[in-house]
């Protein structure tokens, strides 16, 4: 039986989290630029290439990223693997921070922040980004109404408000109360509805460049490549809710949920399997390997991404002994996490070329603080909330389990 | 000879300016020193008749002859047509149908005799005739060419376009003539005597600072010139021996 | 998590419904019928442009943009290649090709650049709000009151055209060619550049018109022209037009497909998407699944009973 997710109540401040802040502050200082200066003053964006690190990182990687979340609830609350219970709490928040920021990176990247609303008046039913935004907003707050049971978990029945907001107690209570009787009966609508919402918008991602075919390099561009994008984030996802766990449980000087997070790999190895074939079928059927060879930096990105971030980590998962250990197994994950990573990159960035004007493109240092900023805010946040909040299940490890 | 150098570096800055400033002062002085005794009233009469055409618009031609250029060039040449059957030697090239559109040049000057003895071929410009047979074999070219893009006639140039295209292509294939818009378009120069703003007898830099007060753009010009930039031996000057080394940008004074 | 099959079913299907009601997805047929049948167009004779650059000067005075570095006047402006950015709609550009004059000197050919106004635009299909829009008059119309800043339809532009307001931090805009949206609306309006030039190297008509001038051009002089009317069938038809004696790929224009740039993406999109159909499949398949996988599992109730 496996402990229950429990706040850490741990020493906040170590020096790690106080890095994190500096570079926290140095985007603070960089976005500060960017709403002073305008986008232009902060980045190398350019006519020819309106889209860079903050398209290709803090939005499409961090969606891919986030996939952890959906993907876990659907092996545990779907098809009710219940055993996976333990990691859907800390995957359920890495999603939902991961989302929030791929909002707020999109505030700084799109000229009129405070227009961001009007997708929701003004629609347009032929556009990929307009199916995309719509589910990332409902899925955002699907996200944050499963992270609800968390908070009452914590404070039902110990609400203390500080100073004059004490006097709201009673009703903060209530509501909590009102939450839980409701929330536990129609989850399953939302557990539904994020699987739902996350097949859409992922694949709807690897179309958004499908509206430029002169402009993608033929390695990327396919017209599959919405099921390339949905089937490496369903491969991405139970890699990286092994990465952030390590690395948390690491962090946090906890023990390493091995038990769990060895199985998790297994399915791996049939979806990144799947996502493998369907990107070498790809390949091989357009017969576009003829420019694998060409050695410019676009084909080059592409080995990368296909060899150190899908072929490589799929051996090692292939292996008993990988899954077992704890680093190996890692260091598998972290190759998927940054294969996908890399993907995303090159089909948004390096895979860009404009036809007219050849333009090169590379991230300015106020895009890059911004980007760093911004990962590590969520690093922060994701720090504090399971300090105080009931999300991770592994015990401390001294004491063993 | 050290002074007419000097002179010299000034003259693309000041010109505009020297001619409304002496055009003054020989206004100022007409009455007194009165020789010519022009009368203020009178106007050139091939000038005006030339206006009077130009404002002109005559009735569309919708139909011409089809004829090849080489037939109606040898079929005018029969006709005996020429030089003495024309009968205005002069246009203004300022029809209401251009300037309703776009009115950013002054009339272009024509000289119609001038170029038909050139050409000694009517037919390159008069390239066609109306379908009409009660009409004369060659018309002006805005009895066809009006305005620009008519439904009616998609393929048909207009009046402004007609005039650059024969003009252009001519001068640029006889290398004669202007070849830049302002050699053939007086520009609609706004008049000065308003603008220019100068105390009661201004030194000379007070004409180069008012100048340069609406065309920075002149001076700026001039800095990048060789009458500027230019250091050194002057060519020919004293016993015409390179003795005397100068350059505005270095000895003179005045410096703008 | 406590499941009733009744209520079950009555929640999916009042989401189903609300959905379809939503998905109010038009089906690509009915998009076609969007493409105007007969819009304005500009034809530009590329023979005919003498590089004089007014059509900038006129663009920069109808639209109200900003004073440009250097003279309109300046030659040397044309010394380098430029592109339209967002103080520039239009810009010339001048190419020497190899033909030589009877001087033995480079003969240049000028290349008029703006907006293409596609007959099916990729920027319009790309927009998130639906900003750009193609009207029945032919402009790709962009409504700066919807506009995000997303700058997807630069992305989406095979011309690389639409330029950004890059340096305003608040209310930036999207700039580029308005095809004089509002001149041409009235009766007997032009495009400012159509109207200033002297050559009439822009001939301003009906796009079926003009494709029959050009072909006439063309048949006409056979050794001036080259077979070839950029725009008439590139990226599905353009309502700008070039007529060239010189091979376009020589003066600085791309291969582009027939076929519309949007065309796969939005295919893919109402095919999968054509009322909601396939999200609402999917949500009842994964209820299916969880409706048997909790009866069937054993330790679910244990599981809730651990949560609270």
């Amino acid at each position: 039986m496996s402990h229950p997710p429990y706040a850490l109540k741990t020493r906040f401040w170590t020096p790690g989290v106080v890095v994190l802040a500096v570079l926290m502050a140095a985007g603070a200082a960089a976005i500060l630029a960017r709403f002073i200066g305008g986008i232009g003053y902060v980045s190398n964006l350019s006519t020819a290439r309106p889209w860079g690190l903050w398209i290709g990182v803090d939005v499409a990687s961090g969606v891919a990223l986030a996939a952890g979340g959906f993907t876990t609830a659907f092996l545990a609350h779907i098809v009710g693997r219940h055993y996976y219970e333990p990691v859907v709490r800390p995957a359920l928040l890495t999603a939902m921070l991961g989302y929030t920021f791929v909002v707020l990176g999109l505030l700084i990247d799109i000229g009129r922040s405070w227009a961001i609303w009007k997708p929701m008046i003004f629609w347009n039913f032929d556009s990929v980004l307009f199916e995309v935004a719509m589910c990332v907003m409902f899925y955002l707050n699907v996200l944050y109404i499963e992270f609800v049971p968390v908070v009452v978990e914590q404070f039902k029945g110990r609400v203390n408000l500080p100073g004059v907001l004490a006097g709201l107690n009673g009703l903060a209570e209530s509501l909590l109360n009102l939450a839980d009787r409701i929330l536990g009966r129609i989850m399953w609508i939302f557990v539904i509805a994020g699987v739902v919402l996350s097949c859409m918008h992922q694949s709807s991602l690897g179309s958004l460049m499908l509206v430029a075919p002169t402009k993608v390099h033929p390695l990327w561009y396919t017209p599959i490549l919405p099921l390339l994008f949905l089937t490496s984030a369903i491969a991405v996802g139970y890699p990286m809710v092994v990465f952030e766990t390590t690395l948390a449980t690491a962090s946090l000087k906890l023990d390493g949920e091995m038990r769990v997070l060895g199985p998790l790999t297994r399915i791996t190895i049939y979806l990144l399997g799947l996502y493998l074939a369907l990107k070498i079928g790809d390949m091989v059927v357009r017969g576009t390997y003829v420019h694998l060879l060409e050695g410019t930096a676009q084909t080059n990105a592409f080995l990368v991404e296909m060899i150190l971030g899908v072929i490589v980590p799929w051996l090692m998962l292939l292996s008993e002994r990988v899954r077992r250990n704890r680093r190996a197994l890692f260091a598998a994950c972290a190759l998927i996490v940054g294969g996908v990573l890399l993907n995303r990159v090159n089909v948004f960035v390096v895979a860009y070329k404009p036809p007219v004007s050849e333009a090169d493109y590379f991230p300015a240092v106020g895009e890059i603080l911004i980007t760093v900023g911004l990962i590590s805010t969520l690093m922060f946040i994701y720090r504090f909330l399971v300090t105080h909040l009931p999300v991770l299940s592994a015990p401390a490890r001294e004491v063993s389990a | 000879m050290k002074k007419r150098i000097w002179f010299l570096g000034l003259v693309p800055v000041l010109a505009l300016l020297c001619l409304v400033v002496s055009a003054g002062r020989a206004a100022a002085a007409a009455p007194s020193g009165d020789e010519l005794a022009l009368d203020p009233a009178w106007k050139a009469p091939d000038q005006e008749a030339a206006r009077e055409r130009a404002r002109e618009v005559v009735p569309f031609v919708d139909a011409v002859v089809d004829e090849c250029q080489l037939c109606r060039q040898q079929r005018l040449r029969d006709m005996g047509l020429g030089v003495k059957d024309i009968v205005h030697s002069y246009f203004l090239l300022d029809s209401p149908v251009i300037k309703q559109r776009e009115d950013h040049y002054g009339p272009v000057r024509f000289m119609h005799t001038k170029h038909a003895a050139q050409i000694q071929d009517c037919a390159v410009c008069h390239h066609a005739r109306p379908a009409d047979k009660a009409a004369k074999e060659t018309v002006r070219c805005s009895a066809c060419h009006q305005e620009s893009f008519r439904a009616d006639t998609p393929d048909r140039l207009g009046l402004k376009a007609a005039y650059h295209q024969q003009c252009i292509a001519c001068h640029r294939d006889e290398a004669k003539g202007p070849m830049d818009c302002a050699g053939c378009h007086p520009k609609n120069v706004p008049d000065h005597k308003e603008l220019v703003k100068l105390p009661a007898n201004p030194q000379p830099w007070d004409v180069t600072a008012e100048c340069l007060r609406c065309h920075p753009g002149a001076g700026e010009d001039m800095l990048a010139s060789s009458h500027w930039l230019w250091r050194g031996h002057s060519a020919y000057t004293l016993d015409h021996q390179k003795k005397v080394i100068h350059g505005k940008g270095t000895t003179a004074i005045n410096n703008f | 998590m406590n499941l009733t099959r009744r209520g079950f079913f009555r929640i999916a299907g009042a989401a189903g419904a609300a959905g379809a009601a939503a998905a109010a997805s038009p089906s690509p047929e009915v998009r076609a019928a969007a493409v105007p049948d007969d819009p304005y167009g500009c034809l530009v004779d590329l023979t005919r442009c003498i590089g004089c650059r007014k059509c900038e000067q006129a663009c920069n005075r109808v639209n109200a943009l900003p004073e440009p570095e250097r003279s309109f006047e300046d030659p040397t402006v044309l010394n380098r290649l430029r592109r339209p950015d967002a103080r520039a709609f239009t810009v010339v550009n001048r190419y020497f090709p190899g033909r030589l004059d009877a001087g033995n000197q480079l003969v240049p050919t000028f290349v008029k650049i703006q907006c293409m106004h596609c007959q099916e635009p990729a920027c319009a299909s790309a927009c998130i709000v639906g900003a750009l829009t193609k009207k029945e008059n032919g402009t790709v119309h962009y409504d700066v009151s919807k506009c995000i800043g997303c700058r997807y339809c630069m992305v989406a532009c095979p011309f690389e055209i639409p330029a950004y307001e890059y340096h305003d931090p608040v209310t930036p805009r999207v700039m580029k060619c308005t095809y004089c949206y509002e001149r041409i609306s009235q009766a007997g309006g032009l495009p400012g550049c159509a109207e200033i030039c002297p050559t009439e190297a822009i001939t301003f008509g009906r796009r079926k018109t003009l494709l029959e001038v050009a072909r006439k051009r063309i048949r006409d002089n056979p050794v001036q022209y080259l077979d070839h009317i950029y725009g008439e069938r590139e990226v599905g038809g353009t309502s700008w037009m070039y007529i060239s004696g010189i091979a376009f790929g020589k003066l600085g224009f791309i291969d582009v497909p027939e076929t519309p740039t949007p065309r796969l993406s939005e295919k893919i999109q109402h095919t999968l998407f054509a009322y909601l159909w396939s999200p609402i499949l999917l949500y009842g398949l994964l209820g299916g699944i969880m409706w048997t996988s909790r009866k069937r599992g054993p330790h679910s109730e244990a599981e809730e009973g651990d949560r609270r």
